[in-house]
């Protein structure tokens, strides 16, 4: 065995270049920012949702860029190269049923259609992830025209994409192994190199030659473009989410004891019931004057979560029965702290559930992004 | 007319000094003393032993979950306390915080509120006075 494999080896069988940088560059690139995105999305702490809309833009980036290098780059990276008449697709099929395909020099027929169907999952992952961030979380470029309702609906999509996406990933690698059993040794190889043995047998494509400068031309401007309007739609005031400082007479009469909760986090008749038995206030005498009671009372009955559309006052409005008025009794505070032990709250870095400001650094908005939980590392002591 | 002069002058330095510890010093205090005087026939003065007394006594009889001044305040005066919710509450001593103490309004809102969750009841002038009277020494 091993001296046949010396004797042939003088005799390396002619290799021509498929896969030019662009492609390779976009190939490794996407695998890392996708295997970032999904980790981040599916399996991630909450605060790393900076990680994830970084891999996020940069799939949108690389699948833009590889739309355009579709029809502006070299032979097997354009689209018209990729074999998907119906003709060549049964061909295909069928002779991965009989064990002997035809081959492809680029991307065969069944392997164009992952491609596609990747770029195409790929294109909708990013959309309809900005309109999730937009309505769930009120950030980014959409943040000021979708409501919280769509950003949620939407937010189902795309989980439903992520693992359509992972399944679709598979079937690549299924593909990928198959191929390299079945007549194409170097296939990972080539998307490494972007050199593919020559065989007789090849379906070559017509050579196109490659407009790198006109591409990248594109992209630049795209680039500046999108990145333009992104940071200018985002800086638009979010649909839905307070703005401004709390009344100041609310805040220090009722910020004294506890963080003086933003109204939005509370519906307008459950503010009611809390202000009408402050002297036994969750176990305490927080007895206040009449007059000052009753601003109080209007100030935040005003302002009260029906009013606004982020995802803390949309969620919190569904209380406990078992504990009607209590903010960390809902059923939502209890599934987004779910795993926190006790002693984290008990702490004296923390102190309560109740003081959510020790951990969520824009409390007092009422907004609860992501990126702004930091768990004091001393509540772990 | 001279000797008495001369024995007026330490006498006249002595009470400027006095004074400020006598009177001017916490209008609050001043405020308890003229209402324990009004409400209470044996009142004689506050005492910083009663009050850290009171400060430090498991009372039991107000809310279940604040039997003690300490229970927010730490066991030391000094010390920053943490209310129920988590949030600081800035130390009771008049050294460590010396704004306490000074407005009338806010520590019987304090007061009010307070001791109904410690002792539950309202305190006695004589109380309020004796808790300022040991706050103030710390």
């Amino acid at each position: 065995m091993a001296e046949r494999r010396w004797a042939k080896a003088p005799a390396a069988p002619d290799v021509t270049r498929v896969w030019d940088l662009g492609v390779r560059l976009f190939h490794w690139l996407l695998v890392a920012a996708v295997a970032i995105a999904l980790v981040t999305g599916l399996s991630g702490p909450r605060n790393v949702l900076n990680i994830h809309l970084a891999a996020g833009a940069a799939i949108g980036g690389l699948v833009a860029f590889r739309i355009l290098w579709g029809v502006m780059g070299s032979t097997y990276a354009r689209f018209s190269s990729f074999p998907v008449q119906r003709a060549a697709i049964k061909a295909d099929i069928a002779g991965l049923i009989a064990g002997s395909r035809p081959r492809y020099r680029g991307h065969n027929p069944l392997g164009s259609l992952m491609a596609l169907a990747l770029l195409a999952i790929l294109t909708l992952s990013v959309m309809t992830g900005v309109i999730t961030l937009g309505g769930v979380d009120k950030q980014g470029p959409l943040a000021f025209v979708t409501s919280y309702d769509a950003g949620k609906a939407t937010q189902e999509l795309h989980q439903a994409f992520a693992y359509g996406l992972l399944a679709l990933i598979c079937g690549h690698l299924l593909g990928v192994a198959y191929e390299s059993h079945h007549g194409q040794p170097d296939l990972v190889r080539a998307m490494l190199t972007g050199q593919k043995a020559v065989s007789s047998a090849d379906h070559p494509a017509r050579p196109v030659k490659a407009k790198p400068l006109l591409a990248g031309l594109c992209v630049l401007l795209l680039l500046t473009g999108a990145v333009h309007q992104i940071v200018a739609l985002s800086a638009r005031p979010a649909l839905g989410a307070p703005a401004g400082p709390l009344d100041p007479i609310y805040v220090e009469e009722c910020g004294s004891c506890h963080m003086a909760y933003p109204p939005s986090l509370a519906p307008s008749a459950r503010w009611t019931a809390i202000l009408a038995n402050l002297s036994d206030h969750f176990g305490e005498d927080a007895s206040l004057k009449p007059n000052v009671v009753a601003e109080i009372r209007a100030y935040l009955t005003m302002n009260a979560a029906e009013k606004w559309d982020t995802r803390a006052a949309h969620e919190f409005q569904r209380s406990n029965p078992k504990d009607p008025l209590r903010l960390t009794a809902t059923p939502f505070w209890l599934r987004m702290h779910r795993g926190i032990p006790e002693s984290v709250f008990k702490s004296r870095a923390v102190g309560a559930k109740a003081a959510c400001e020790k951990c969520h650094s824009d409390a007092s908005t009422g907004r609860f992004d992501p990126q702004d939980i930091h768990i004091p590392e001393r509540a772990y002591q | 007319m001279r000797a008495m002069d001369r024995a007026l002058i330490p006498i006249m330095i002595l009470a400027c000094a006095l004074a400020p510890a006598a009177a001017g010093e916490s209008p609050v205090l001043d405020f308890y003393a003229s209402e324990a005087k009004a409400s209470e026939p044996g009142f004689g003065g506050f005492s910083a032993e009663r009050g850290e007394r009171l400060f430090r006594t498991n009372f039991s009889t107000g809310k279940p979950d604040t039997p003690s001044c300490t229970t927010c305040h730490t066991t030391d005066p000094r010390k920053t306390g943490q209310t129920r919710a988590g949030k600081d509450i800035e130390p009771m001593a008049a050294s460590a915080s010396p704004k306490r103490y000074a407005d009338q309004a806010k520590t019987e809102k304090w007061f009010g509120r307070n001791c109904n969750n410690v002792l539950g009841r309202d305190c006695t002038a004589t109380e309020k006075g004796d808790f300022i009277t040991f706050m103030l020494t710390q």
